[in-house]
């Protein structure tokens, strides 16, 4: 009886909005009672958290509460989904500004050891923010041409608040600031290790899958054996590889001309390039089986070789299915690639391991975060490109 | 003209298809009817070798069907399935173009085939050209598959239970432009089927196939009056045997000479529906006439009725 009440009552009441409350409870509890920067004397002592009323001036702090109660109204409040995306937006940029703001205030003049970073209360403001504006864009059901468009919008957004200097006096700028000069080459070098094991992978493991499609036997041999190696957990497959790699540079000096080495950028590509085969295998495979039986009749009733099935009919309609595996493997050989840095294949796994050594968490900081970054946008833009192939008779 | 010549299929143990022998004409319907498993289809996809028969062969105007490369042999016989078998990834244009283009057809001549076929089946260029097949309700995929099938003027046309996944009025369509075509054309069809009415409608001949075997391969009025012993006179001998019969006949073979009162009947309208009529009316007979011209004939019941029964 009191379950029936109790629904009857919920229903009548005027649906609150689920997220809407957690991104306004998220965003006020954060910005009241967490602290919104940490000062430290140097790079890797304790630092001293302070609130935004604390690290701020007084009108700064006033804008920035401001700021923040207007998109907690909103999340509350307001249903339209691009008030919603617009606000949470406003929000973000006032918030990146402000937080490097605050970095210039704190930083004594001349003190080149000082470090204020962002703390857990901006951390919490930017979740909640985010969240609003992913929730925004998700109900605004974009298309995948807008959704690029929206990613060009958001890339060149955070490079004009960089280049503006807006967030020079910020730890992680102050730790990129030290190391600019090999930072564009670990980006790079992280590249390579991804995007090269991926156009490995998709060479061969599309072929492969095809290859699985049509024998049954294969396939059971193929995919079991590629499931194995997707367990071997990937420093024990870096160095595994060290071993007969290492025999390979030292005995064939023609792989030695071609950069083999036991350590380096040969095994890790190697490592990624072996954790990239299963899901491109799997899913050609999988893609190709999902083409129906009656468009397979038709073509070859109509006198289709096997070719031209394969390429105009069986491919394009396995395309989506094959490119979602593209997009599994690249977000993880993204991560994965930070490894590499623990066999000498560089990358920004660099940054993250040193990081680690000195106990520098803005070091660390400044290698994770644009693996994030690229990860994020290489997700959205495979996405985008799936529902592209796939569009034309979703 | 196609000649099956003691036609098998076997697979290990079993027996598709049992030393079928049978000669289609030329701008004939053929259709070949049975319950599910009797294998029709598998009959079917011999003669465009999407099956390899274990012996026997299957001859089309003289030559051997495995004297010619299976890719040639199947830009020459159009192929209809059931459930269209569409791709999905393409347009309606680019669906009906798929064989023109690979006979390497140049654009101008593709493009004026589609314009005509799609006119023919009452599907406006202008509109759907550039839909894909899932805009499309299930009756206009249908006709976009026969119209693919067509798209290089095939002489030979092979239709597996084309008609099946069309709700009942749309079938009735759908079969009324295939004999519309077929008559324009003059193309050879073969189609199987499982439904009996279909088969009496749309044959000119029909073949019975039962446990892989051919038992009866005539023409309707022959299977209705005479049919084998067994199987296809369990088929046939239904109570409504002389309602079919009388479906098969047209006005013109029953109509006596002189005039009657009442409005006329086609000469080509079958002698079922004109039974209708004349129940209808409440009349004994009724004048047959062209659309305007005066009668000179008419039509009674128990003319019409003399053609219900099997000839003395």
């Amino acid at each position: 009886m009191p379950d029936t009440t109790r629904s009857r009552a919920s229903s009548v009441r005027p649906s609150l909005d689920r997220l809407g409350a957690l991104v306004t409870l998220c965003v006020v509890l954060a910005l009241w009672l967490a602290p919104f920067v940490s000062v430290r004397a140097n790079r890797i002592v304790a630092g001293q958290p302070l609130t935004a009323i604390e690290a701020l001036p007084v009108s700064a702090a006033a804008a920035l509460w401001a700021v923040v109660l207007i998109v907690a109204a909103v999340a509350l409040l307001v249903r339209s989904p691009w008030i919603r995306l617009i606000t949470s937006v406003g929000g973000l940029l006032s918030l990146s500004v402000t937080v490097g703001f605050a970095a210039s205030v704190l930083t004594p003049a001349g003190d080149s050891f000082a470090r204020v970073s962002p703390a857990s209360g901006f951390w919490f403001l930017t979740l909640g923010m985010a969240l609003l504006a992913a929730d925004s864009v998700t109900r605004l059901n974009f298309t995948p041409g807008l959704r690029l468009a929206a990613l060009a919008l958001a890339a060149l957004a955070l490079w004009l608040v960089i280049a503006s200097g807006a967030w020079d006096d910020l730890s992680l700028m102050k730790e990129y600031a030290s190391r600019s000069d090999s930072f564009g080459g670990a980006v790079r070098q992280h590249l390579v290790l991804a995007l090269g094991s991926l156009a490995g992978a998709v060479i061969t493991g599309v072929p492969l899958g095809i290859l699985c499609h049509r024998l049954p036997a294969l396939r059971a041999l193929i995919l079991p054996a590629l499931n194995v190696i997707q367990t071997i957990p990937s420093i024990a497959l870096f160095g595994i590889l060290m071993v007969p790699l290492g025999f390979l540079a030292a005995t064939v000096p023609l792989a030695y001309a071609m950069g083999v080495r036991g350590i380096g950028t040969a095994p890790a590509v190697i490592a990624l390039f072996l954790y990239s085969l299963l899901p491109i295998v799997a899913n050609t495979a999988v893609g190709l089986a999902q083409v129906s039986p009656s468009v397979v009749d038709a073509a070859r009733g109509m006198g289709m070789s096997r070719w031209q099935r394969l390429f105009a009919i069986e491919i394009p309609l396995a395309l989506p299915v094959v490119l979602a595996g593209i997009r599994i493997v690249l977000v993880q050989n993204l991560g994965l690639a930070a490894v590499a840095a623990l066999i000498g294949g560089g990358g920004l796994g660099t940054f993250i391991f040193q990081g680690i050594g000195q106990t520098a968490i803005d070091l660390v900081l400044l290698g994770a975060l644009p693996i994030v970054l690229m990860a994020f946008v290489a997700a959205i833009v495979l996405d985008a490109m799936v529902d592209l192939a796939g569009g034309a008779r979703a | 003209m196609i000649a099956i010549e003691h036609l098998t299929k076997r697979i290990g143990e079993t027996t598709l298809v049992d030393d079928v022998s049978m000669v289609v004409d030329t701008g004939t319907i053929t259709v070949v009817v049975g319950t599910s498993g009797a294998g029709k289809s598998t009959l079917l996809r011999m003669i465009n070798r999407l099956i390899t028969p274990t012996s026997g062969r299957v001859l089309i105007d003289g030559q051997d069907t495995m004297d010619i490369p299976e890719d040639r042999l199947r830009h020459r016989i159009g192929y209809v399935i059931q459930g269209n078998g569409l791709f999905p990834h393409r347009t309606v244009a680019g669906n009906i173009a798929t064989v023109p283009r690979l006979l390497g057809w140049d654009q101008k001549r593709i493009r004026r085939r589609v314009e005509e076929l799609l006119d023919l089946f009452q599907l406006d260029p202008a509109e759907f050209a550039n839909k894909f097949p899932r805009h499309l309700s299930g009756g206009q995929q249908q006709r976009v598959g026969v119209a693919r099938a067509l798209a290089a003027e095939p002489r030979l046309l092979l239709m597996d239970e084309p008609f099946g996944a069309l709700d009942p009025i749309i079938r009735g369509k759908a079969q009324a432009d295939l004999i519309a075509i077929q008559r324009r054309f003059g193309t050879t069809i073969v189609l199987v089927t499982h439904d009996m009415e279909e088969a009496f409608h749309l044959g000119d001949r029909i073949a019975v196939m039962n446990d892989a075997q051919l038992l009866q391969y005539d023409t309707p009025a022959q299977l209705l009056t005479r049919p084998a012993a067994g199987f296809v006179e369990r088929l046939v001998g239904s109570s409504d045997r002389p309602f079919r019969l009388l479906s098969l006949a047209k006005v013109r073979d029953a109509m006596e000479p002189g005039d009657a009162p009442g409005e006329p009947i086609d000469p080509d309208v079958n002698l079922r529906d004109a039974l209708s009529r004349l129940i209808w009316a409440g009349a004994d007979r009724l004048p047959v006439a062209h659309g305007n011209d005066t009668a000179t004939a008419h039509i009674s019941v128990s003319g019409i009725l003399s053609h219900g029964r099997p000839p003395q």
